[in-house]
C-alpha cells in the first residue's frame, strides 16, 4: 500500500527544493525507547547533530536503528554562520562524517552566530542585517555547502533584541542569503511568531517576503509568554496563533516537510503525536484532503540526500 | 560622528555584555572603564522599547548564556550538584564559566575541565574530595559515548593456546577509563546514588559517613546499556594499568608475584582477568606471531 506520506516523497517538485518528508518531530532521548519499539504515527525525524557527533554508544546505536525505519534530517545548532570566527573545520569534518554515515534528507542549521573569540554561548544569537553581514554569511554558506557537498537549509532564530545598524528587514536578509548563496530554508513558523512580537512587526508580512521556491521544511514549537514579550522555550503546545500562522504558511509554500519541536519538560511521546497530527490535519484540510493516520515505518531508501538536489527512490 | 560599528564590533561587544560576571548594566561601565567602548555606543548599537529597552533585551541573552551552562554542568555532575546544593553548585558554576568558557561547538565538552577547576577552588577547603568525585563522574561522561567495541566472553580464551597464555597482550574496550583519586569517592557516589531524595535540588545532601583520604584508582566502563565504576585494590590497579600498556600475561604474572609464588600470582591474575572479562572491560587478545 502506498500511503499519503509515501506519495508525498514521491512527489516531483518542479521548483527544485527537496520532496516533502510529510510531518517529523524532534527525536530526543525520552522518547528512544518509544520510538524503537514502533510503530508511530511520525514520518520523519529530525536530530540535533552535535548530540551525535560522538564515537560510540546508546545514542548513536538508536540513531542507526530509527534510521532503518525513517527518514533524518541533521539539525545543528553550533555552525555559527554568520560569526566573524573562521569556520570551524572540525566541527565541518564531523558534520561532513555524520551526514555521510546516515544520509540525511538534508542538513540544517541557524541563520545567527554563537559565539566569537573562540568561545561558544551554545545559543542562536541575532545577526544584525547588513549588507556586509549579508555577504559574509553567504560567503559562508557556500563554503559549508561546498564542504559538506550538498546545499543546505537555514532556519530563521526567535530574537529579542535588533541592532540600529540594520539596513534590511530579516525576513529581505534571510530571502537574500537564500537566493544569493542557494541554500534552502527552514521556516520556523513559531520564531517568526516570537519575533513579530518581540519586535513588533507583521508575521504575515515576513511570510509574504520569503520566496516560495526556498522553503524546504518547517518548524512548529511552543514558547512562553513573559508578559509583554515571548521568549521561544520549546516546552509548550504550540498556542493557537502559530496555529493559523502556519496555515497560512502551508496555503502560501504548500506542502512542506514539518516538524514539532519539543524540547524542554517534554511530554509523552504520544502527546507530540498528537501535536504532529494537528499539523498533517492542518495541511490536509488545506490541500482538500483527509489526513493519513495510518503507523509509519518507512524505508531508509525513501529518501536519500544527495549532492545537488534530492534522488527520490519507492 | 562616529562610523556604523561593523559585524565584528557587534559581535565582541555583545559577547563581552552577555558574559559579564555581574551583568549587562555593569558589563557596559566595565568596557566604558577599559575605554574600549563608550555607553552611547552601547545604545547606539541596538534597540528596545518601553517594554524592554535595549539592555534588557540583551539581560534575556545573558541569562540563556549562564543557565545553559549551569544545567550543562547539573547534567554532567549530578552528584556533585546534590552534594553542594544548588547555591554553592550555583556559584562554582558561576567561577567555571568565567574561568573556563566553552571553546568546543558541542556542549558535551564544556565540563571537562571542572574536576582540575575544582583542585584549586575554594570549596575544597569545605569539600577535600569534591574534585575526586568530579573525577569520577566525568570519567563516566567520557565513556558513555566512547567508541564501540565487542567485549570478549570467556569462551573466546578458548582460542588461547594454554601452552602461550603467557605471551598474550590485552586490549581493553574504548568505553573505559581508570582513574587515579585521593579520596573515597566510590563510596560517596554510591551513597548519594542510592539515598532516597538524594536528587540534585536546593539542599546540600551530606555523606552518610565521613569520606576518608584513601588515594587509589577506580576502573569506570560501559556495559550493554548502563555505565559502571568500581574501587581497584593496589594489586588489580597495578595489573590493569600493565594490561593497559600492552604488558604480556607472563609479565603481568612476574610483577603481581613481587617476591610472592608465581603460582599464587598466576591464580591470581587469573582471578583478575576472568572479572575484567566478566564485566565487559576487555575487547580482544593478541599473540604475538610465532
Amino acid at each position: 500500500m502506498v500511503t499519503a506520506s509515501r506519495h508525498l516523497l514521491n512527489s516531483p517538485r518542479p521548483d527544485g527544493r527537496p520532496p516533502s518528508l510529510g510531518h517529523g518531530v524532534g527525536l530526543r532521548r525520552d522518547h528512544f525507547d518509544r520510538v524503537l519499539a514502533g510503530p508511530t504515527r511520525i514520518d520523519w525525524f529530525e536530530v540535533i547533530s552535535e548530540n551525535f557527533m560522538v564515537r560510540g554508544g546508546r545514542p548513536l546505536e538508536v540513531l542507526t536503528r530509527v534510521r532503518e525505519k525513517y527518514p533524518i534530517v541533521l539539525h545543528g545548532v553550533s555552525l555559527s554562520i554568520g560569526s566573524n570566527d573562521p569556520l570551524n573545520q572540525d566541527y565541518l569534518a564531523d558534520l561532513a562524517a555524520l551526514a555521510r554515515r546516515f544520509e540525511p534528507a538534508w542538513v540544517s542549521d541557524h541563520l545567527c552566530w554563537a559565539g566569537v573569540g573562540g568561545h561558544y554561548a551554545h545559543d542562536l544569537l541575532p545577526l544584525p542585517y547588513t549588507t556586509e553581514a549579508l555577504r559574509h554569511v553567504v560567503a559562508r554558506v557556500q563554503q559549508v555547502q561546498e564542504r559538506l557537498g550538498r546545499p543546505i537549509a537555514l532556519e530563521n532564530v526567535s530574537s529579542y533584541v535588533a541592532y540600529r545598524v540594520s539596513e534590511m528587514t530579516e525576513w529581505e536578509f534571510l530571502a537574500e542569503v537564500a537566493r544569493r548563496s542557494g541554500c534552502g530554508i527552514l521556516l520556523d513558523v513559531n520564531n517568526i511568531h516570537v519575533s513579530a512580537v518581540n519586535h513588533r512587526f507583521d508575521p504575515r508580512v515576513y511570510l509574504d517576503g520569503i520566496p516560495a521556491d526556498k522553503v524546504w521544511q518547517f518548524h512548529l514549537a511552543g514558547h512562553s509568554d513573559k508578559g509583554g514579550w515571548l521568549l521561544d522555550t520549546h516546552d509548550h503546545p504550540v498556542i493557537d496563533p502559530v496555529w493559523d500562522l502556519y496555515r497560512d504558511a502551508v496555503r502560501r509554500f504548500g506542502d512542506v516537510s514539518t516538524l514539532i519541536e519539543w524540547d524542554d519538560r517534554i511530554p509523552p511521546f504520544d502527546r507530540l503525536e498528537a501535536e504532529s497530527e494537528k499539523a498533517r490535519a492542518i495541511a490536509a484540510e488545506l490541500r482538500g484532503e483527509t489526513a493519513d493516520p495510518v503507523g509509519r515505518e518507512q524505508s531508509p531508501a525513501a529518501v536519500h540526500g544527495q549532492a545537488a538536489g534530492r534522488v527520490v527512490t519507492a | 560622528m562616529r562610523n556604523a560599528p561593523d559585524l565584528r564590533r557587534v559581535q565582541e561587544v555583545f559577547w563581552a555584555l552577555i558574559t559579564a560576571p555581574e551583568g549587562v548594566r555593569p558589563g557596559v561601565e566595565a568596557l566604558s572603564r577599559a575605554g574600549g567602548t563608550e555607553a552611547t555606543e552601547v545604545e547606539a548599537m541596538f534597540t528596545g522599547d518601553e517594554r524592554l529597552p535595549a539592555l534588557d533585551r540583551l539581560d534575556v541573552y545573558a541569562n540563556m548564556y549562564f543557565f545553559r551552562l549551569l544545567d550543562c554542568l547539573g547534567e554532567d555532575y549530578p552528584k556533585t550538584w546534590a552534594l553542594l546544593g544548588h547555591d554553592r553548585f550555583h556559584n562554582l558554576a558561576t567561577d567555571y564559566v568565567l574561568a573556563c568558557p566553552s571553546r568546543h561547538p558541542s556542549l558535551r565538552h564544556f565540563g571537562a575541565r571542572l574536576p582540575e577547576f575544582l583542585e584549586t577552588h575554594a570549596q575544597r577547603a569545605a569539600f577535600p574530595y569534591l574534585a575526586d568525585l568530579a573525577r569520577l563522574e566525568w570519567a563516566r561522561v567520557e565513556v558513555f559515548d566512547a567508541a564501540d567495541a565487542d567485549p570478549l566472553a570467556r569462551r573466546d580464551l578458548a582460542r588461547l593456546p594454554a601452552d602461550r597464555a603467557g605471551e598474550a597482550t590485552f586490549t581493553l574496550i574504548p568505553a573505559s577509563a581508570v582513574i587515579a583519586v585521593n579520596h573515597a569517592v566510590a563510596g560517596v557516589w554510591r551513597d548519594l546514588d542510592g539515598r532516597a531524595g538524594a536528587t540534585p535540588g536546593h539542599e546540600p545532601i551530606a555523606p552518610a559517613a565521613p569520606v576518608a583520604r584513601r588515594p587509589g584508582r577506580i576502573r569506570v566502563w560501559r556495559g550493554r546499556d548502563l555505565i559502571h565504576h568500581a574501587s581497584m585494590g593496589e594489586e588489580e590497579a597495578h595489573g590493569l594499568e600493565m594490561l593497559r600498556r600492552g604488558e604480556n600475561l607472563g609479565r603481568i604474572c612476574q610483577q603481581v608475584a613481587a617476591g610472592r609464588s608465581l603460582q599464587k600470582a598466576t591464580t591470581r591474575v587469573g582471578r583478575l582477568l576472568q572479572t575484567w572479562i566478566d564485566d565487559g572491560l576487555i575487547a580482544s587478545f593478541n599473540l604475538p606471531s610465532s
